[in-house]
């Protein structure tokens, strides 16, 4: 089994796979095009694109940005705007993204920023920025998973910072952080050939003027979730557990009913 | 269902090792980035101090430290590349890891070979960080805690090593470009 890791997405991505480094490679230049497509902070990017462009624009988009936006805005509708990925202008206040231009766009959550239409275009509908930190990373799992498959990688792990799926028969033994010591592993479950993404605020919370924020945002209000739980969400897509754990995050339900429509079960501990 | 939970006790994780993974030595990762190459000679880089002002200008972090360990990677008499070696620490964690470079100075690949985790605070400790130190050296002896192949949780920034890289790409412009 090798295992490698690399930074990419703001975290460390890890790959294990009983295959050579080609199918490796393969799988980290996935994760590296998820990154160079849709990263806040590159201005070349087509968030960046997105977030820059004017309202009423029409653009073109690569497949898996188009597939990301539309992810995101089935989740949010899914969820009643839990999950809404353009709260941006909420975590450039809080000093956790920098900030696209200048004149920073008044968080409306209740409206949309974007809308996507045919043939892998967007249409940016109103000033706003978006950041898909929340699913992205989830994305490009499921990207690198299916690289490795390609390349007859037979028993395998994608592992984006926490954001991870398994490949092949075998069982893998997985570990969620214990939330009020993150250092040490908490519950142990078993993984095979499907998702496990966990989001929880003991990395990213912090004090920001007078005030306790966080990373994970009610995308409803733009509230900061700062629960000193963790939830996890397994899925048979990474990118969809990646993006339900904030639905269950900001509802505090494990049973949300919008899991059912990803197949998916959550936790929270 | 399919899974297992575990509930440990606390007694037990008290024991549980930190969490620590050796992925690549250096010498795996030089051939990994480098698979062209032929020979390997390490080279002692020692900036000037006119180097790490203008690293720090380039990088917009400071230059950090004088010496870098580069090991540059020939094809016969032809230059491929250079390897720098560098460590970065965090809030809890250590990470050591290394960027391959172009003979233009521009960045080829960042492979981390060994990252580890303590369970609190003494990550800024020497005698703890010297342990480290040996272990990334001769390679092995490093295991992931506990037979656990992945850990789930809240994404850890690596912003760190980001920074690292960067300075590594300044250094390299600065120091290496031909």
């Amino acid at each position: 089994m090798r295992r490698r890791a690399q930074p990419w997405l703001g975290t460390l991505v890890e790959i294990s796979a009983d295959s050579d480094d080609g199918a490796i490679d393969a799988a980290f230049a996935e994760v590296a095009l998820v990154h160079r497509l849709m990263s806040f902070h590159d201005p070349a990017s087509e968030v960046s694109r997105l977030n820059t462009a004017a309202a009423g624009v029409l653009i073109a988009v690569h497949a898996h940005t188009w597939q990301v936006l539309r992810l995101a805005e089935e989740v949010d509708s899914a969820s009643q705007g839990m999950f809404n990925v353009a709260c941006a202008p909420q975590l450039v206040a809080w000093d956790y993204l920098p900030p696209v231009a200048d004149d920073v766009p008044q968080l409306q959550p209740a409206q949309s920023v974007y809308r996507c239409e045919a043939d892998n275009t967007v249409r940016k509908l109103r000033p706003g920025w978006i950041d898909l930190g929340g699913i992205a990373k989830g994305y490009a799992v499921d990207l690198a998973v299916q690289a490795l498959r390609r390349a007859g990688t037979a028993n395998g792990c994608v592992n984006a910072g926490g954001d991870l799926r398994t490949l092949g028969s075998q069982d893998w033994p997985v570990a969620v952080r214990d939330p009020g010591a993150p250092q040490r592993p908490s519950r142990r479950l078993w993984l095979r050939d499907e998702a496990l993404a966990t989001s929880a605020s003991y990395f990213s919370g912090r004090r920001h003027a007078g005030r306790q924020v966080s990373a994970l945002l009610d995308g409803r209000d733009g509230r900061a979730l700062e629960a000193p739980v963790s939830v996890s969400v397994r899925a048979p897509l990474c990118a969809a557990a990646d993006a339900l754990t904030k639905v269950v995050f900001a509802s505090g339900d494990p049973g949300h009913p919008a899991l059912a429509q990803w197949q998916a079960t959550a936790f929270i501990i | 269902m399919r899974y297992q939970l575990v509930l440990p006790l606390t007694a037990t994780l008290a024991c549980t090792p930190a969490l620590a993974t050796q992925y690549l030595t250096a010498d795996q990762a030089q051939k990994l980035m480098f698979p062209d190459a032929t020979a390997f000679r390490p080279q002692e880089l020692a900036l000037t101090l006119p180097q790490m002002q203008q690293v720090e200008k380039l990088a917009g972090l400071a230059a950090r430290s004088v010496n870098w360990r580069v090991v540059a990677a020939y094809r016969d008499e032809t230059l491929l590349g250079y390897m720098v070696l560098d460590e970065v620490i965090g809030k809890f964690e250590l990470i050591s890891y290394a960027v391959g470079l172009n003979p233009d100075a521009t960045v080829r690949q960042v492979e981390i070979l060994v990252y580890r985790e303590s369970h609190g605070g003494e990550v800024r400790l020497p005698a703890w960080r010297r342990q480290f130190a040996g272990k990334s050296v001769t390679g092995g002896g490093l295991a992931v805690a506990d037979g656990i192949a992945c850990i789930s949780g809240a994404t850890l920034s690596c912003t760190h090593i980001t920074d690292g890289v960067r300075r590594i790409a300044a250094i390299a412009s600065v120091a290496l470009r031909k």
